[in-house]
């Protein structure tokens, strides 16, 4: 342990804690703004400084270790006006932009001007001049106002490994933005946005959505369908105050109905089917041998992106199967237009997701249109279905439960955990196993594919064969795993792995570029374990006993895989540079 | 190669300062070129060959620190002091040649006759 | 009796008759000792003495008498010429000289040539240590010799060498910081010309102290001679078993390769140069944990500076005792300066720590070379500050220049004159930090683009006195929040500027003048009637056709039009345009 002294009283803290983490236990939170507790620091601000007592050195909280004996003091007169000092000079390069811009209320910038009292503009205002980017359907760019915190180049290139974003020129006129100055459409982005999670300002920003949603849902002509996605109830809940996990499940059927929509459904159900087709695919490969494996999940978007872009020669590897949004929407202009006599062609289908590479998913392929009109009109993230809430003023918190409208809308606990990394292999596991030896498993809980290490594995017994699994989570864990299956081919041996999950994102959905800002590990945790709670609460565990899936076979799909199944359901993959 | 030793040094030593009889040496650093030391060096190439001159060697060398001063050229011809001529354009490099390598007269109003302190031998 | 030379120049200021006038008589002296067939007479170009009146030097005896008088050649010829022995009170008494340990084979061997750095001693230390010392015992050398790093750190080398050996990690590397960005110093280049294998053998010597199996030379690629000629060595030393496996037949290996910069000031720094040899962006990253622990690829790194290195050697071969005697007392040894600027004699000075300012700008440097007033000095690069004429008399050393504001810097010494103006040198320093900052951190980036921008309107006629405090408070800002030492330091020039010119700053902003007449937007320009001739030259070369009249009515300049450009000034042949 460290003895050290902040602002003159004693602290002791374990070795390789920063003087950031040691002030909190003298009650000084040392003001920060590149510093993001997920990332590891990039220290460009300078607003964290703290002085080292008795002498004129400085020194940077957020990443200097404290040592023993260190005497430190957060804030004096000097460092104070330095920090406002160096807050009004990143001002003066800054738009004044914050009463249009979407980060209005929740930009760290402007949380920090508010609390060091900016007044006046002290220094000439110099803006960029930097023309926007907003060349993909799920961002914005709008490099004049990037501070340099360099956390979206962190995350993009140490963490994701997709190098889509980076520094380029030097001194004043350095600059953030995609790779080689090209559009970001035209750069290995996959628009997993976690980017945008993490900035601090409105430099990059999900592309709203919520005016034409709003446009829909006023107008008398649309029949109006909302599916959420499983991450988004355990998540949604921080936006209004409460804490990271709480299942807002109820509450958020009914608010999306007094908003004003004319049927809420889950995407959590259509979970349920995407195990339905993808465990069957499964049983086809891993039993019949009908493909090679190992069968590698392909409900993220921005998977698929990274596959098409970067490793297309894992291309028959993936599941066809479409992901649970797309096979929402699909259902939701056929199965259930057909059932409740709703004429499709004014079904307008808005989707929640904790995602931003879902906007792009909605135009995909052709196959994203296959119920004659585009399958899933719009989708909005998190944090826009928030504001959406907010702007009508609605009492979120106090809000009472409600049911979805069953048809597309009750789910099972396998479902529900898609919204964390695992999830969609302990689902799909359960119901393969059932598959293949026509009993239920035992334990349904795998501990050893939870949690966020990066890349996990596990091994079960099915009918006296072995089935190897690994998930990975955050994509720059991803290659290792692939580098396996590919040596192993080369080579021409049997793969290590029979089935895989990815997630391009660090935590699965639960981390999702459209979720409410401020993300760590803990909170990733926290909203995994509320997940599992509902999970446990269910009734039904296994997509497969689920009555309104077995219903939907029964009278729409016949069985899995069944030609109407991969009319529908199933999709393709192609190489590509941009998109 | 055998592995070097002070016996082997001690004879490089012996045979450099054998050889360090008459000689003449130009610097040529970056600040001698920028002031035109190639041209300097060229000159005095021609010069010695016009004069059939074969026992002294031209050799180049570092910067002697006196740059504002530059082309440097330090002759050193048995029987006379050792001097370091400056700003040895073209022209009073062939008579650095002629006056003092074969006149053996040193030229007036060219010679830097710097006193340094050596901080070892 | 043997031959003697005789060189001899009149060192009063601006006198080259006096030496003609001089020679004169004593060659006429010398016809009437009969000696003038024995004693060579040479004016020389220069003594290295200034204002000491008529010098001579006597040759081989090397003895040097100053102020000399006519009636002095007698005793000279009778006691000197005649019988080699010294006119004791003629002797030249020198203060203090230039010492050469850094450069002392620079522009005596020839760079290109392996046995002539040997004959000179070369790789004697290396020799000595691989045989008879252990690393620590280096290190303890080097300690104790009491070397600081010359690159302008001026941090312990001994401490750095024993922290990088102390680390843990299974690899270590030694890299040699040839970035040199400072603008105005050239001491590092000059030193890997002139005698690459100094540096090369004091790369090995540093390895073999701190356990490095692998070295680097950083060379900043606007340095192609210096490249050239240190690969050249690098081959030469391994072709002769001083450099690569088991060096002079031992344990010890290293190898050496050159990396080159790529055009970045930035990359002088310790953390961004590791990042550059990475092949990242050349950015900084906070210290600790420093190179020494966790440097090049993650393994303990020792970084120093060509002169730094250049030292090493020699310490090892005459003594820690021998060095640390050398210099002040908290700053051992030489610093090689690059003096230049408006001094008569600009080039390399080495000289003991300790030595004034005014010996080094005016005994060593011959002084203003266009004989007016002497202004300031400027020490340290874009990191260091002026100091102007009273402090010209403080002993040179790390801690004696930090008091003044300044720093030692890498050596960089540029001598100002009273034509020289201080706004206009702030402007130029910032200017040059602006450029070559990274960009990562906003105090620097934005700080220092907002600092060129107040001095670009303060030169230009536009700044106000608010001005004044904005740019204590930006400077302030860089220099307390500043990620590297680019822009912990870029402020320097301006705080010292200010602090002893400040009066230089206001007269600009309130007067809209420049003293020293420099910043062109505040020269007015008029002409002077009586000088003034009527040829209308000013007339035909006014760019702006701002000047007009005729034969008749004489011609006058209109201040609304005019640019300030100063071509009539130029043209002007009988100075009757007055420029303030």
């Amino acid at each position: 342990m460290i003895q050290a002294t902040i602002n003159r009283k004693p602290v002791t803290v374990p070795e390789g804690t920063t003087i950031l983490e040691a002030a909190r236990q003298v009650q000084v939170k040392i003001p920060t703004l590149c510093y993001h507790p997920d990332l590891p620091p990039t220290a460009s601000c300078g607003i964290c400084i703290v002085r080292l007592e008795g002498t004129k050195r400085m020194l940077r909280a957020c990443c200097t270790p404290i040592e023993e004996g260190m005497k430190i003091i957060t804030h004096d007169p000097e460092i104070v006006e330095v920090r406002r000092t160096v807050l009004e000079l990143i001002l003066s390069n800054h738009p004044n932009d914050c009463l249009k811009c979407g980060r209005n209320q929740s930009c760290e910038l402007q949380n920090l001007a508010a609390d060091f009292g900016i007044r006046e503009e002290l220094f000439t205002k110099f803006i960029g001049g930097n023309p926007k980017d907003d060349s993909t359907n799920a961002f914005v760019i709008e490099p004049d106002k990037c501070i340099h915190c360099g956390r979206c180049i962190e995350i993009c290139q140490e963490i994701q490994g997709v190098w889509a974003l980076s520094f380029l020129g030097r001194g004043f006129n350095s600059r953030f933005a995609p790779a080689a100055g090209q559009k970001l459409v035209d750069s290995p982005c996959v628009l997993c946005g976690q980017c945008a999670s993490h900035c601090p300002t409105g430099a990059i920003f999900e592309k709203d959505d919520t005016l034409q949603v709003w446009q829909e849902l006023q107008n008398p002509d649309t029949f109006c369908v909302v599916q959420i996605a499983p991450v988004v109830r355990v998540a949604i809940g921080e936006a209004f105050g409460m804490s990271a996990g709480t299942n807002v499940t109820g509450k958020l059927y009914t608010v999306l109905r007094r908003l004003g929509f004319n049927a809420v459904f889950d995407t959590s159900f259509a979970a349920d089917v995407t195990i339905m087709e993808e465990a069957s695919e499964f049983v086809e490969r891993f039993v019949h041998k009908k493909g090679p494996l190992p069968l590698i999940t392909s409900c993220c978007p921005s998977w698929v992106i990274y596959l098409e872009k970067q490793v297309p020669d894992m291309v028959e590897y993936f599941s066809s199967c479409k992901s649970p949004q797309q096979i929402s929407g699909l259902l939701t202009k056929t199965y259930y237009a057909e059932k409740m006599n709703v004429d499709p062609s004014k079904i307008v289908v808005v989707s929640i997701m904790p995602c931003t590479s879902k906007k792009a998913e909605l135009t995909r392929t052709e196959e994203m249109f296959a119920s004659g009109y585009q399958d899933v009109d719009y989708s909005l993230t998190t944090r826009e279905l928030a504001r959406m809430i907010k702007q009508t003023g609605k009492d979120f918190a106090n809000l009472p439960d409600s049911e979805p409208d069953h048809l597309l809308g009750d789910y099972t606990g396998a479902g529900v955990i898609f919204g964390t990394t695992g999830g969609v292999m302990e689902a799909a596991l359960r119901s393969a196993y059932s598959f293949i030896t026509k009993e239920k498993l035992g334990e349904l809980e795998f501990e050893d594919i939870r949690g966020l290490d990066g890349v996990k594995e596990l091994s079960i017994d099915v009918a006296g064969s072995k089935v190897n699994v690994a998930v990975a989570h955050g994509l720059g864990n991803v290659m290792s795993v692939m580098n396996r299956v590919r040596e192993a081919r080369d080579k021409g041996e049997p793969s290590p792995y029979d089935f895989i999950e990815v997630m391009a994102c660090p935590g699965g959905c639960a981390g999702g570029g459209g979720q409410p800002y401020g993300v760590t590990d803990e909170i990733r945790a926290a909203r995994a374990q509320g997940l599992y709670q509902d999970d446990r609460e269910h009734e039904f565990r296994l997509s497969h006993e689920n009555p309104c899936v077995q219903q939907l076979y029964k009278d729409f799909l016949g069985e899995p895989l069944s030609h109407k199944a991969h009319e529908l359901l199933h999709t393709h993959y192609v190489k590509r540079t941009t998109g | 190669m055998a592995t070097m030793t002070a016996q082997d040094f001690d004879a490089i030593k012996e045979s450099v300062q054998a050889g360090n009889k008459n000689w003449i040496k130009v610097g040529m650093s970056t600040c001698g070129i920028a002031a035109g030391a190639s041209n300097t060096y060229r000159a005095l190439e021609d010069e010695l060959t016009n004069q059939g001159q074969t026992t002294v060697s031209l050799r180049t060398c570092g910067c002697l620190g006196m740059c504002h001063a530059e082309p440097l050229v330090e002759v050193c011809i048995e029987g006379l002091p050792r001097v370091v001529y400056c700003n040895v354009t073209e022209d009073c490099a062939r008579e650095i040649v002629r006056g003092h390598v074969m006149g053996r007269k040193l030229l007036q109003d060219h010679i830097l006759a710097m006193h340094y302190e050596e901080a070892f031998s | 009796m043997s031959e003697k030379t005789v060189l001899l120049q009149d060192t009063t200021a601006g006198s080259t008759t006096g030496t003609h006038d001089f020679f004169g008589i004593f060659k006429a002296a010398l016809r009437e000792s009969n000696l003038a067939d024995t004693v060579r007479l040479v004016r020389v170009a220069d003594m290295g003495i200034y204002n000491q009146g008529v010098v001579m030097t006597i040759l081989p005896e090397d003895i040097t008498y100053a102020n000399v008088e006519p009636n002095d050649i007698k005793r000279i010829i009778g006691v000197t010429l005649k019988h080699g022995n010294p006119v004791k009170d003629l002797l030249y008494q020198p203060k203090f000289r230039q010492m050469r340990l850094v450069l002392k084979n620079c522009g005596r061997l020839d760079p290109s040539s392996i046995d002539e750095y040997i004959a000179a001693d070369g790789y004697r230390a290396l020799l000595k240590v691989v045989e008879q010392q252990t690393p620590e015992q280096v290190i303890a050398d080097l300690t104790a010799s009491g070397l600081r790093g010359r690159g302008g750190g001026g941090y312990s080398t001994g401490l750095k060498w024993k922290f990088t050996r102390e680390a843990a990690g299974d690899e270590k590397y030694m890299i040699c910081n040839a970035d040199e960005g400072d603008p105005g110093a050239y001491m590092d280049r000059s030193v890997l010309e002139g005698n690459p294998h100094s540096v090369i053998e004091g790369m090995l010597l540093a390895g073999y102290a701190i356990g490095a199996t692998q070295g680097f030379f950083y060379i900043r690629a606007e340095y192609p001679l210096a490249i050239e000629r240190v690969q050249k060595a690098i081959d030469q030393a391994r072709e002769r078993g001083l450099l690569g496996s088991n060096v002079l037949g031992s344990d010890f290996s290293m190898e050496i390769e050159i990396r080159l910069g790529a055009g970045a000031f930035v990359c002088g720094e310790e953390t961004a140069l590791i990042a550059s040899i990475e092949g990242k962006r050349g950015t900084p990253v906070p210290r600790p944990p420093y190179p020494s622990v966790k440097g090049l690829w993650g393994m303990p790194t020792c970084i120093n500076n060509v002169e730094t290195l250049a030292n090493v050697a020699p310490i090892i071969l005459h003594g820690a005792e021998w060095f640390s005697g050398i210099g002040t007392k908290t700053s051992k040894g030489t610093k090689v300066f690059a003096v230049t600027g408006k001094v008569r004699n600009s080039g390399l000075v080495e000289v003991p720590m300790g030595t004034t300012l005014r010996d080094i700008v005016f005994e060593i440097g011959g002084g203003i070379a266009s004989g007016k007033a002497f202004k300031a000095v400027q020490t340290g690069g874009p990191s260091g500050g002026v100091i102007p004429e009273k402090y010209l008399d403080t002993p040179v050393d790390y801690d004696n220049l930090q008091k003044l504001g300044s720093i030692m810097g890498s050596g960089g010494m540029i001598v100002m004159d009273e034509d020289d103006c201080m706004v206009d040198i702030a402007k130029f320093y910032i200017t040059f930090c602006v450029e070559e900052s990274c960009g990562k951190c906003a105090p620097c980036r934005i700080g220092g683009y907002q600092i060129m921008h107040i001095l670009n309107g303060i030169t230009e006629g536009r700044g106000t006195l608010e001005d004044l405090d904005r740019l204590i408070l930006i400077s302030r800002a860089m220099k307390m929040g500043s990620l590297c030492g680019l822009g912990q330091t870029a402020a320097n020039p301006i705080i010292s500027t200010l602090t002893y010119f400040e009066d230089e700053y206001r007269e600009h902003i309130v007067n809209h003048r420049c003293p020293a007449g420099k910043c062109k937007a505040l020269l007015k320009f008029s002409i002077i009637r009586h000088l003034c001739k009527r040829c209308g030259l000013c007339e035909r070369a006014c760019p702006e056709k701002a000047i007009s009249g005729d034969r008749e009515h004489g011609y006058s300049i209109d201040a609304d039009k005019c640019t300030h450009c100063g071509v009539c000034f130029d043209v002007c042949k009988f100075s009757a345009v007055e420029r303030v």
